[in-house]
């Protein structure tokens, strides 16, 4: 996090926050109902929130993750004053804008145009405002020749364009999003996740709530991490990820202790977790190499090179993923894939052999970089999961601005 | 509750844009559309006319008229009444999913009912002219006032039921029986002169009283609305208007809870 943000004010102030939802198992809702059925109206609490407390300064970008039914939903909706807190208090600053439920309101026998009117209207915007960002959501929802048409001739992935198009044009000083980025085909998304990013880089604070870590790990600053109604752990989301992940994997694990009792976990000098995984597979060896077939972890950001992987199984699996990430030290992500991205099925491993990555250039501007190597299942679950593995060095003839290298030549007339 | 009332200023055009919608989807795939908004009420007073002054010959002259300038604005507060005490429960999907002050939905609701009988009075008023009635400037005046006076005392009304309604459902068909009984209870088919002495305290605390009356003397009789009950149904529609507003924002915080 830059020092900006951390002197930025508080604009979203939880504190202390508790929450409990009656469950009925029989709720009578009408008089006879619950006159003649007073036995049955038996509930039970359940205290979804515990006392959280957290902030949130402005320009900053926070995850809320979770497993099911942690409480992460129930904070977000907090938020929004759809529910009210139990005790504790939720301070906001600025106008908020949810991308919770999207196209609220809509009618769909009136004009794709009229309903913007009315879905705006909802969050809050003046005829007057509304007016003003119409050409943009327009734009944006790419449904320029279906406007005037009746919402309902229109598809399902047009209709969400539509309501994703109004709710983010909002401009609203909070964001608050759960679970939307799986809007209309991959294009679509794109162009919504390079939106949420250039909303965030005006200074407007988002919330998220997903499942997906690579999401968060993209736009947030900080990953709050909620387990039974309290929080777990907060902070960068790579160094809060690995952890939640691990215990997801330890849960999938649950009930096979021998398999338990194998667990690789590895802290570094700080206590972050450095290496973690179930050890059915293990790497043994990794090395980086340069051309000439020398080890070496200091190179140009044009020079080629390999990640070499020696690993052991267990036994013969199938159905390996492996998976490569690069950072740089402050945390951001430079690049990642594996195996499933790249060729679209997952490999098999021996009981032991070696794995060569070869690396055309990392052509990225001078710094140190680290990498992580994974092997894991398709779904997620690791095999052994190897942080900060080895640094590189970048070191070009020159220091350029900016954080990646580009390959270029002048030519002056 | 000052910031509340700003809050909901601020959501002006979402009020605007249901009751739009409101209005607009309520004939939309009907052939007259938007003339059933008048024909309702024409049809209506034909049957008045035809039933009291062929059937049930009534002594008050021009008794059709006499009963419509009454039984519109009676049939506003009771849409209010029976059909506003649902609204949070018919937009339960909006509440449960989306931040806004809640409010919106009673006063969108209410203010749909008032423009819908706006409307309806254009043809009370056609009919009065037709009639032959000669209307009082300063009456006429004052006929605005007479309708702010319901308004009040519906969207009052309305925010308490329709708060209520949400945690105990069967208000809604206790409310058409109530609906009913007030109606017989408000000088709307008969006079006021005509009850007897020492019911009279009841109908003077009925604020529908001091309301239909008003109307009465404006669109019926010609003349300057007696402001005494006037006044006692401000007052009233005050009361409730503020009783209503508390109420709903203490009931507000569980709905999406309950729904």
């Amino acid at each position: 996090m830059s020092t900006e943000k951390n002197n930025a004010p508080v604009v979203i102030d939880v504190r202390n926050v508790k929450k409990k939802f009656r469950i009925y198992k029989d709720r009578g809702n009408t008089l006879k109902e619950r006159l003649l059925f007073a036995a049955r109206r038996k509930h039970e609490d359940h205290q979804v929130l515990k006392g959280i407390s957290f902030q949130v300064r402005k320009g900053e970008a926070v995850g809320l993750i979770g497993e099911n039914g942690c409480g992460k939903s129930t904070t977000l909706k907090l938020l929004t004053k759809i529910l009210y807190p139990d005790a504790g208090t939720i301070r906001m600053t600025g106008r908020v804008s949810s991308l919770i439920e999207l196209g609220a309101g809509f009618h769909p026998d009136l004009s794709g145009l009229e309903n913007i009117y009315t879905n705006a209207s909802i969050f809050g915007l003046s005829r007057k405002e509304i007016d003003e960002r119409l050409e943009e959501i327009i734009a944006f929802s790419e449904l320029e020749e279906f406007i005037d048409n009746p919402v309902r001739t229109y598809s399902s992935g047009m209709y969400m364009r539509l309501a994703f198009a109004v709710a983010i044009n909002v401009d609203a000083d909070i964001l608050l999003i759960d679970e939307i980025l799986a809007v209309g085909d991959a294009a679509f998304q794109a162009k919504c996740f390079r939106k949420l990013q250039e909303i965030k880089g005006k200074g407007t604070t988002i919330v998220i709530v997903s499942h997906a870590m690579s999401q968060i790990e993209n736009i947030c600053d900080r990953s709050i991490w909620i387990e039974d109604g309290v929080i777990r752990l907060e902070g960068l989301p790579r160094d809060v990820h690995p952890v939640y992940m691990e215990q997801m994997s330890k849960k999938n694990l649950h009930g096979q202790d021998e398999q338990k009792d194998k667990l690789v976990v590895e802290k570094d000098e700080e206590g972050k977790l450095k290496r973690w995984g179930s050890g059915e597979a293990k790497m043994t060896d990794v090395s980086v190499i340069d051309a000439e077939g020398k080890k070496r972890y200091e190179y140009s950001p044009w020079e080629p090179f390999t990640v070499h992987i020696d690993y052991e199984a267990q036994k013969e699996l199938k159905d390996v993923v492996i998976g490569l990430a690069i950072y740089r030290n402050d945390g951001t992500m430079v690049y990642g894939t594996n195996t499933l991205i790249d060729t679209a099925k997952p490999v098999d491993l021996k009981e032991k052999g070696s794995i060569d990555l070869k690396v055309e250039n990392l052509p990225v501007s001078n710094g140190t970089y680290v990498v992580d190597l994974a092997l894991h299942k398709p779904d997620g679950f690791n095999y052994d999961f190897w942080r900060n593995i080895c640094r590189l060095e970048i070191a070009g003839k020159v220091q350029t601005p900016g954080e990646i290298a580009l390959s270029h030549s002048w030519s002056i007339r | 509750m000052l910031k509340t009332l700003k809050e909901i200023w601020e959501y002006r055009t979402m009020i605007q844009s249901l009751v739009h919608k409101d209005l607009r989807g309520r004939y939309q795939a009907s052939v007259l559309g938007f003339l059933w908004t008048f024909i309702v009420p024409l049809c209506q007073l034909l049957v008045y006319t035809v039933v009291f002054s062929i059937i049930l010959r009534s002594t008050v002259e021009k008794f059709y008229l006499y009963l419509f300038v009454a039984l519109i604005p009676w049939n506003f507060f009771a849409s209010c009444l029976t059909g506003g005490s649902s609204c949070i429960i018919q937009q339960q999907s909006l509440v449960n999913k989306i931040y806004f002050p809640r409010e919106v939905i009673p006063v969108a609701y209410v203010t749909s009912s008032f423009v819908n009988m706006l409307y309806c009075e254009i043809v009370v008023f056609a009919v009065a002219l037709f009639s032959g009635v000669q209307f009082n400037l300063l009456g006429l005046l004052c006929l605005p006032l007479v309708m702010a006076v319901e308004y009040i005392l519906a969207l009052g009304i309305t925010m308490i039921m329709c708060s209520v309604d949400v945690y105990f459902r069967d208000l809604e068909h206790i409310l058409g029986i109530i609906s009913m009984a007030w109606m017989f209870m408000t000088p709307i088919m008969y006079d006021l002169s005509i009850v007897p002495e020492r019911l009279l305290p009841i109908f003077k605390l009925n604020p529908m009283t001091g309301i239909v009356t008003a109307y009465r003397d404006i669109l019926y009789a010609g003349s300057i609305p007696e402001m005494g009950n006037l006044a006692i149904s401000f007052g009233m529609g005050l009361f409730f208007l503020i009783l209503g507003f508390l109420v709903f924002g203490k009931l507000k915080r569980r709905f999406s809870e309950v729904m």
